[in-house]
């Protein structure tokens, strides 16, 4: 008897504790990267709202489809970015928005309300947030004549000076290297070419870099000279380090990412969602992101009622062609493994 | 009821470890080995049972070189710990006069183990830096002239790392093995005629076996599952196989390839865990 009433109170307070980090209505989890739940103004969005916010972080874009495939339905909104949008809608994690009510979505970017990677019959997933190209950078006072070209993270001369982002990205980066533009489409023989490419670049590099802090570290330290980047973010850190770096856009042309919020499938939180998603593409949620982060943002319109004119020529949000020119990341479907393999088995050397 | 709570004592002793083991031993690793078998197929996998997750494992080139290289530097750090525990634990159990001073020493090694891993790594990181602590000193010192780059990002400062990081686990068995042995052997062999260098070999050595076969065994499978030392101390040749695993279960998705990984890195473990279980049980019996 005694051990049936413990069991039975146990299994009470676990229900408890389960219930509790489930959906709970007007509270909105968010799973997210840092700053897109800044207090600067979640705390005004919850006084104004009555909605409350949690929010729990990424490190990287991988970890969103674990967290939401190993179940519990407890997030509402998450921020996946664009090369991990047709995933999050093909593992049918999100639901589809409704564009009527987002207020601000006829002044985003047509280029970015019309991807691809937020898309799939006809129905829009996701609420583009913000965007930057991810261009090369390096240290000025390193060069005599300043690089132009991808080609110069293969300078001999810089041998362990070079550091590049630990992604799949690298494949692109080699791949217009070898002269093959279409990166999002790459045949079998030219990713085995980029991967050629990256091997033989290895005894160059001197670290893969993971995070943004580690990037700004590397070059704090002085391990290395020249990188590809996330424009804006890192180098505006080191600047304020005082070290002064030079951000270019490479000849072979620059990648671009975009941040999309995507609402998770049957989230018993629309409401608050929608409202969410609305504060965030206000002058409020687009100011903060853009100095938080140093990230350009979607919604033109807000930023030029928010930002100085210097800011709003800094972050690219005068010119539309210059979103336009950047190779916009894009869904690689069923060939995500091909470039996957490639990247690691660069890595296995 | 009655009869319950007669039997609940032994149900109690019984039940609560066979549940454990259950529960997070047999069931985790049926889970793994069953995903093992599965299909990778976008946008996640499908339930089958093939052994192509296996033999990617073993025909792909990247995965046996990983493989290879974990163990090239688990047993560098194993070898590593031996020659700076050893020494240690001897100096603990035979020259150091003072109780006091031996506690601390020990204590010395131990109270790392109470800082966080992560802190631990990092340190190294400001050491062996092309500005770090090391690089000064030898600039200072007039050794070299210009920061050398060699001594970080590249494997030599993941088995620095990695040692520092497990040396414990290597002087804790060393040291209890070695403080076992009954004074009055070393004296016997003495006794016999033997000079201290070979009663050291002949008596004290085998009879520490048991301490060292531990001591390998628990350093060996510490640095072979470690993944925080290549991120953060690695170069680009540092991928261990730990990290591939982290990468098929992240951003891959290829949860069965990576359960395939696991289920051979635990083949790997067990073997080494009952080589270092037979070298124990050999030496403890006298047969070293």
């Amino acid at each position: 008897m005694t051990i049936a009433r413990t069991a039975g109170i146990s299994t009470a307070i676990l229900a408890t504790l389960l219930s509790s980090v489930a959906h709970a209505e007007g509270t909105l989890n968010l799973l997210t990267w840092e700053g897109y739940a800044d207090p600067s103004y979640v705390t005004q969005f919850e006084q104004e709202t009555g909605c409350k916010v949690n929010a729990t972080y990424v490190g990287s874009n991988d970890d969103f489809a674990p967290k939401l495939m190993a179940g519990g339905g407890v997030f509402d909104l998450i921020t996946p970015s664009l090369d991990t949008t047709k995933l999050m809608i093909d593992l049918d994690l999100v639901e589809p928005v409704d564009t009527a009510k987002i207020t601000a979505w006829g002044d985003l970017y047509p280029t970015l309300t019309s991807l691809d990677a937020i898309q799939k019959d006809g129905q829009i997933y996701g609420v583009p947030y913000t965007w930057g190209g991810i261009v090369l950078m390096y240290r000025t006072d390193a060069f005599t004549t300043p690089p132009e070209s991808i080609a110069d993270l293969w300078n001999p001369d810089l041998k362990g000076k070079v550091s590049i982002w630990d992604d799949k990205s690298s494949i692109y980066l080699a791949a217009r290297k070898n002269g093959d533009m279409n990166i999002y489409s790459l045949s079998d023989e030219q990713i085995a070419a980029a991967q050629q490419a990256l091997v033989e670049q290895k005894p160059l590099v001197r670290k893969y870099w993971a995070t943004a802090g580690e990037l700004v570290d590397l070059y704090k330290s002085g391990e290395i000279v020249i990188s590809n980047t996330w424009a804006g973010n890192q180098a505006s850190i080191l600047k304020r380090a005082g070290i002064d770096m030079t951000e270019f856009v490479p000849k072979e042309g620059a990648e671009g990412w975009v941040d999309i919020w995507m609402v998770v499938k049957d989230t018993p939180n629309l409401d608050c969602a929608y409202k969410y998603l609305n504060m965030q593409l206000s002058p409020l949620g687009q100011c903060a992101i853009a100095n938080i982060n140093t990230a350009s943002v979607a919604n033109p319109v807000a930023a030029k009622s928010c930002m100085s004119p210097e800011q709003f020529v800094e972050l690219h949000q005068d010119d539309p062609g210059y979103l336009e020119r950047l190779m916009v990341w894009q869904s690689l479907g069923d060939r995500y493994e091909a470039y996957a393999n490639a990247w690691n088995a660069v890595k296995a050397q | 009821m009655s009869a319950l709570r007669r039997h609940l004592p032994a149900v109690l002793v019984l039940g609560i470890p066979l549940a454990w083991i259950v529960l997070f031993m047999l069931l985790p690793y049926g889970i793994l080995a069953t995903y093992s078998f599965w299909l990778k197929k976008y946008p996640t996998f499908v339930p089958a049972f093939q052994f192509g997750n296996y033999l990617t494992l073993f025909t792909d080139p990247q995965y046996v070189l990983v493989l290879l290289r974990t163990i090239k530097i688990s047993l560098l750090v194993c070898l590593a710990s031996l020659l700076l525990a050893y020494p240690f634990a001897w100096f603990l159990v035979y020259r150091c006069r003072s109780a006091q001073i031996r506690t601390w020493l020990y204590m010395a090694v131990i109270a790392p183990l109470w800082i966080s891993y992560l802190l631990r790594a990092y340190i190294w990181k400001t050491i062996l830096g092309t500005e770090g602590v090391l690089n000064s000193f030898l600039i200072w010192a007039g050794i070299i002239e210009t920061p050398s780059s060699i001594f970080l990002y590249n494997q030599f400062s993941m088995v620095v790392t990695l040692t520092y990081i497990f040396i414990p686990f290597m002087v804790m068995p060393i040291y209890t093995a070695l403080e076992k042995i009954p004074a009055n052997l070393n004296e016997a062999s003495a006794d016999l005629g033997l000079g201290p260098w070979r009663s050291f070999w002949r008596v004290t050595v085998p009879l520490s076996m048991p301490g060292v076969a531990a001591g390998f065994t628990l350093t060996f499978c510490l640095s072979f599952g470690d993944f925080v030392a290549p991120f953060l101390v690695g170069g680009p040749d540092g991928n261990l196989i730990a990290n591939v695993i982290t990468t098929q279960f992240g951003s891959a998705l290829n949860w069965p390839l990576g359960s395939a990984l696991s289920v051979v890195m635990l083949v790997v473990v067990l073997g080494v865990v009952s080589l270092g279980d037979r070298v124990e049980r050999r030496s403890a019996a006298g047969g070293f």
